[in-house]
């Protein structure tokens, strides 16, 4: 008898059993079983084989179930830490209404700073609670709330030092109400690209308002200054917000370390970039 | 005593469709249809509204593409399949396996017929690819030049000669478009879908790519190449446009009005 008899290439078990013959085929599962004395006798365990010898579907189904629950749980925290900050969120204070272009709407304010030390402390609170002495950061935190379709009139404190922009489109203001800001109480269009600390860069996406965009350089002060104890620019302006959704803003001046300066502070969350929900 | 048992038939007996050939050959055959509807009705539905001849183009090749793989592909779904259904051991863990079946190697008609097909088929893909490629390699004197600059975690669009440089990518109808692709940092993906194209942005090197706007609308862009914390945000609205209407934006967005106007009377050359 030869149990690998050539049968054809379509063969499956049954036509296999049939050409070679019942008999023949327990003769070549012996053969075979006498390859693997080891498991002559041996029962597979009871957790994995049923009654009729066929595997168990209760191990596959508890991994997906576990594989799920672990998904969304990750899931889950990842969207509490990346939509939110552990300072929590600065919801703007309202000043009543105003009127843009003919059009009265609600009218509220932002106020934050921007820091060369997420490690130094304002009131006693650290700048960022995982801040590191090199890194910048935007404080006391980075997420914002406003109303939609609301006048948001912002007032920066920028205390950090500065350079040069790797491309100095955003020295321009961008976005605001007439496109100008208010640098330590002078109107600009823009700022020297070559000396810029931030940029405070809000833009849309699908979900929120896609054409919105905001752009404001912050001017760079001399010298790195610590908390509220040192020399700063003061930046105001205002803009009208967007639709509702959650819209993520970031600095634009390369602040940070590798590649274009864009790596370190740049690419972790948190920093140099938050989210503005408006609502 | 004569035994009354009629034996099973052997394989090659049986009719077609009840041995293993068979059925691989009809789960192949509804693969096969299920793949070529698929390649004819899903890119429709999943493609953007397609504003150029490029895009056309695109969806024309995601079609033939689909529909030449689908036989391929539900060729190795099918054997796949049946092998895990039909071919799989169905004893306890404690019974021995039936032994394989025949080695394929030797077999020459079934080596001819596979590289035949695959031969012929890649031929096929190329000679398209290489026409669709050298059709969108022609220039136009009256070809509209757009820098696109990839940075961290936004486009921005200038229009050399004009001054502008802007956020949203406007385009002109009818009017051919070179887009010249750089970045100040990290390799990006320049993606304007509907239009048809698609290009990494490479620092300190400029990639260029052509398109032509056919169709009025809007469209996005975004960077198809991870590229850091803010990469799912990088993102730009995009427009095609009159003459007319370009020449106005181009204005709007610092243009000197003279240079303006003389795009919109190249542009509606173009157009016309």
């Amino acid at each position: 008898m030869i149990c690998d008899k050539p049968t054809g290439a379509w063969l499956d078990a049954n036509d296999r059993a049939a050409t070679l013959g019942d008999r023949d085929v327990a003769q070549c599962k012996g053969d075979a079983m006498a390859d693997k004395p080891e498991q002559v006798g041996q029962p597979a365990p009871a957790d994995s084989v049923g009654p009729e010898g066929r595997a168990r579907p209760f191990g596959l189904i508890l991994t997906l179930v576990v594989a799920a629950v672990g998904i969304a749980v990750v899931a889950v925290l990842f969207s509490l830490q990346y939509y939110t900050s552990p300072s929590g969120t600065q919801v703007a204070q309202s000043l009543g209404t105003a009127t843009v272009n003919g059009v009265t709407m609600p009218h509220v304010a932002l106020r934050f700073q921007t820091y060369p030390d997420s490690t130094g402390t304002v009131n006693g609170v650290q700048i960022h609670p995982s801040g590191n002495p090199s890194w910048p950061a935007y404080g006391l935190t980075n997420v914002y709330q406003v109303p939609a379709h609301a006048l948001v009139t912002v007032t920066v404190r920028q205390y950090d030092s500065g350079g040069a922009l790797n491309n100095p489109w955003f020295a321009r203001v961008l976005g605001t109400v007439g496109n100008v800001a208010v640098v330590n109480g002078k109107v600009v269009s823009s700022i020297d690209p070559n000396n810029v600390g931030h940029t405070f860069t809000v833009r849309g996406a699908p979900g929120t308002d896609p054409g919105f965009f905001l752009n404001v350089p912050l001017p760079a002060v001399p010298g790195n200054n610590q908390a509220d104890n040192g020399q700063y620019e003061t930046v105001v302006f205002s803009f009208v917000s967007g639709s509702a959704g959650t819209y993520a803003w970031n600095c634009e001046f390369p602040c940070g370390s590798m590649v274009a300066s864009f790596g370190g502070v740049m690419n972790a969350y948190g920093f140099m970039s938050g989210f503005i929900h408006v609502v | 005593m004569e035994s009354d048992v009629t034996p099973d038939p052997l394989p090659h007996e049986k009719p077609f469709f009840s041995r293993a050939g068979g059925k691989i050959f009809i789960i192949w055959l509804l693969m096969t249809v299920v793949g070529v509807l698929i390649g004819f009705y899903a890119p429709h539905h999943l493609l953007p509204t397609l504003v150029s001849a490029e895009g056309h183009t695109v969806w024309l090749t995601i079609v033939l593409f689909t529909v030449l793989a689908a036989p391929v592909a539900a060729f190795v779904y099918a054997v796949g399949l049946y092998s895990l259904l039909g071919w799989r051991h169905k004893g306890s863990d404690t019974d021995a396996p039936p032994p394989d079946g025949p080695p394929m190697r030797g077999n020459g008609p079934m080596t001819v017929l596979w590289l035949t097909a695959s031969a012929l088929l890649v031929v096929v893909l190329l000679v398209w690819g290489l026409s669709e490629f050298t059709a969108e390699q022609v220039s136009h004197p009256d070809t509209l030049q757009v820098n696109v600059t990839g940075q961290q975690w936004l486009w921005t669009y200038s229009y050399p000669g004009t001054g502008v440089e802007s956020r949203s990518l406007v385009l002109p109808l009818n009017r051919p478009v070179q887009f010249n692709v750089t970045s100040v940092d990290v390799t990006h993906g320049f993606w304007p879908a509907a239009l048809g194209v698609q290009v990494d942005a490479n620092p300190n090197v400029v990639t260029v790519i052509t398109s032509t706007p056919n169709k009025l609308g809007g469209f996005t862009v975004r960077c198809s190449q991870l590229c850091g914390l803010y990469h799912a945000f990088m993102y730009s609205s995009g427009a095609v446009v009159t003459p007319q209407q370009f020449a106005t934006w181009l204005h709007g967005q610092g243009a000197p009005t003279a240079l303006a106007n003389r795009t919109a009377r190249v542009n509606a050359g173009a157009s016309s």
